[in-house]
């Protein structure tokens, strides 16, 4: 099984540092909002279904690296459920963890040029390192 | 005011062509795709449909004109753009803009056919696309055909409105469907369609040949038939069924003579080969007919006039291993591009293919000889559906490559029976002009080699019947063979009564006689 590369790992964690920022009083998890707005990009070009298997993947291989996500649950459309409430207990490896697993599949699917695009897209102003 | 056009009638509307991006697709379709037409590539799994809708939009998405590729349930996009990534042709640059994949999957589950066909105007417009791909739109028809609401008349109506405004949008469409030959006559999108093409790959024995028709193409012509391609790493590749035999000839067949590369056989031949000619030299295994061509590349050569050799058994490396024993070097006129070997066997060629092989070589080289050998190994390398035209395909190679006033010289090997002599196992010394046999006659207790001139189209030639043998130097032609009846039947007997019989004499032979 791949491993998320140390740039997909630092790019996860930019996602949800400009998600933190953006965040604007919601309660919603940094890695929850990382997540819905790669979900809106995925979705549009490759339909729900591909999202969601892309996020049980994402998911399946996050949990051996953390494993307080055997709470958490793809639900329709690839909603990332029970992110929330790991807020204190491991939440930011959580939401790193299936963030970077996420783009490692992206990566690995569709290549890099085209999973950074969607990246982009989905953060058109966020200033995203190399 | 009515303007007037070239042949004084009224000026007619101009269907601009555009690029397919696919290597010979160009030329069946007479010279391209006509533009703002609506298209259907039809199929079945496997035939290269989503390849060749990729290919022709890579080729012509610009930022300025994107293309908009729209997924309905088929190959799912994520799969699809994986495979599609590793074609030549997939630029990711065109990914910033130049083309957009959207899926529709969901949308068609969900909704009855307007909501499609409003959802996939918006996305047109938004992306302002000239070329529009509906990956698979089969399955927007299937879904609507078991929804209990739909009429055939409300798809009727949802195609004709879906390629009247994608046409008015001036955008050039192609919808992607596995369709069925049996479907063309009751389905409406191919009463609707503008161009429809058709793939297919069949399985003949071992060997696959993927073939590709235009079935329909309004506002211009196209090459009828079906056409073989291939898909490489560069996605199709198509072998247009008239290649090289369109073109206008220039060339006068005869104008001056070739020689051989053995003096003795061009006197017997008249002269030597007529410049444009196709020269068959029919004989048995062992008979000298590699090595006749092997002459005949290094007199072109010498003159200056750059060959190819087009193999279907013999390895490159050994065909110039064996010239070498003859002192002929064709190692070098190779490194100087004066040269080609072409060796073409991967069983399941197909005619086309292996005349745009060898045209491109004549075309590359400004090729002036060509040999091929041998005709049992072209019709081998043929895939098995292909053997039982391959007259037709000897024809259609032949002409096009005489018609660029190449010079051939195709050798058949022929089973020796020794009742009787026949020109050719394949009977295709009609498509010779020249025609030479090679045999094996047994005269004293010993196999000894004959030639004779059975054919030249444009000239006399000799009538007599040689021995020849294989030297160090290559062949050599010795004298007559008089005195003998029953040549032909490779079991001579004397002319006379006399029980002596003449010995034949192979006079002027330099050399170690090789066999």
């Amino acid at each position: 099984m791949d491993k998320p590369s140390e740039f997909m790992w630092g790019l996860a964690k930019q996602l949800i540092a400009a998600e933190a920022v953006a965040r604007n009083g919601s309660d919603e998890h940094e890695a929850f909002r990382v997540c819905e707005k790669l979900r809106a990009s995925v979705t549009r070009f490759a339909g729900a279904d591909s999202f969601t298997a892309l996020m049980r993947r994402s998911l399946a291989m996050s949990r051996a690296d953390v494993p307080a996500l055997e709470t958490v649950k793809i639900g329709a459309g690839g909603c990332v459920d029970g992110l929330e409430k790991l807020a204190n207990n491991g939440g930011a490896e959580a939401g790193a963890a299936i963030t970077a697993h996420l783009l490692l599949l992206l990566i690995t699917f569709i290549g890099e040029t085209m999973a950074l695009r969607l990246v982009r897209e989905a953060w058109p102003d966020a200033a995203l390192g190399d | 005011m009515e303007k007037e056009g070239k042949n004084g009638g009224p000026e007619r509307v101009k269907i601009r062509k555009i690029p397919t991006g696919v290597p010979g697709l160009d030329e069946i379709l007479g010279g391209g795709l006509p533009e703002y037409s609506f298209n259907i590539i039809a199929g079945a799994p496997g035939s290269g449909k989503t390849t060749l809708a990729h290919q022709i939009m890579f080729a012509n998405a610009t930022p300025e004109k994107p293309a908009i590729y729209l997924t309905v349930l088929g190959e799912p996009a994520i799969k699809m753009l994986r495979y599609q990534q590793q074609f030549s042709f997939f630029d990711q640059a065109k990914l910033a803009g130049a083309i957009h994949f959207v899926n529709l999957s969901q949308l068609v589950l969900d909704n009855d056919l307007d909501t499609v066909l409003e959802e996939i105007i918006k996305h047109v417009e938004a992306s302002n696309a000239g070329i529009v791909v509906v990956d698979s739109f089969r399955t927007v028809v299937r879904k609507a055909q078991g929804s209990a609401g739909t009429t055939d008349t409300e798809l009727q109506a949802f195609i004709q409105n879906l390629a009247l405004y994608l046409t008015s949008w001036q955008a050039t469409t192609f919808l992607i469907g596995e369709y069925v030959e049996s479907e063309i006559r009751d389905n409406p999108v191919f009463t609707v369609a503008d161009g429809l093409f058709w793939l297919s790959q069949s399985v003949e024995r071992n060997s696959i040949v993927r073939k590709m028709q235009i079935i329909k193409l309004r506002g211009q012509e196209s090459v009828p038939g079906l056409h073989t391609f291939r898909i490489t790493d560069d996605g199709l590749q198509c072998f247009p069924r008239t290649f090289g035999l369109t073109e206008k000839s220039k060339n006068v067949k005869g104008k001056q003579r070739l020689s051989i590369g053995i003096p003795a056989l061009d006197d017997l031949m008249g002269g030597g080969i007529p410049e444009g000619d196709s020269l068959l030299v029919a004989g048995p295994s062992g008979g000298g007919k590699t090595i006749l061509g092997q002459h005949f590349i290094a007199e072109g050569l010498k003159q200056g006039e750059p060959g190819i050799v087009a193999m279907f058994e013999e390895l490159p490396a050994e065909y110039v291993e064996r010239a070498e024993k003859f002192g002929i070097d064709f190692d070098t006129p190779q490194k100087e591009g004066k040269l080609k070997i072409i060796y073409l066997r991967p069983l399941d060629l197909s005619v086309d293919e292996t005349v745009h092989e060898v045209v491109s070589a004549v075309k590359e080289i400004g090729c002036k000889r060509l040999v091929i050998d041998s005709l049992v190994g072209f019709e081998l390398a043929l895939a098995p559906g292909f053997r039982s035209d391959f007259r037709e395909s000897l024809y259609r190679m032949i002409g096009a490559v005489t018609r660029m006033g190449v010079t051939i010289i195709s050798t058949v090997e022929i089973e020796e029976n020794f009742t009787s002599m026949s020109l050719s196992n394949f009977a295709v010394s009609f498509l010779a002009d020249d025609l030479l046999r090679l045999r094996y006659v047994s005269i004293n207790g010993q196999l000894r080699k004959m030639m004779m001139v059975v054919k030249m189209r444009r000239s006399g030639h000799s009538i007599d019947m040689h021995e020849y043998k294989i030297t160090t130097d290559g062949i050599v032609i010795g004298e007559p063979l008089r005195g003998y009846q029953g040549l032909l039947t490779s079991i001579p007997g004397p002319w006379s009564s006399s029980s002596d019989i003449p010995e034949p004499t192979a006079e002027g032979i330099d050399g170690d006689v090789l066999d």
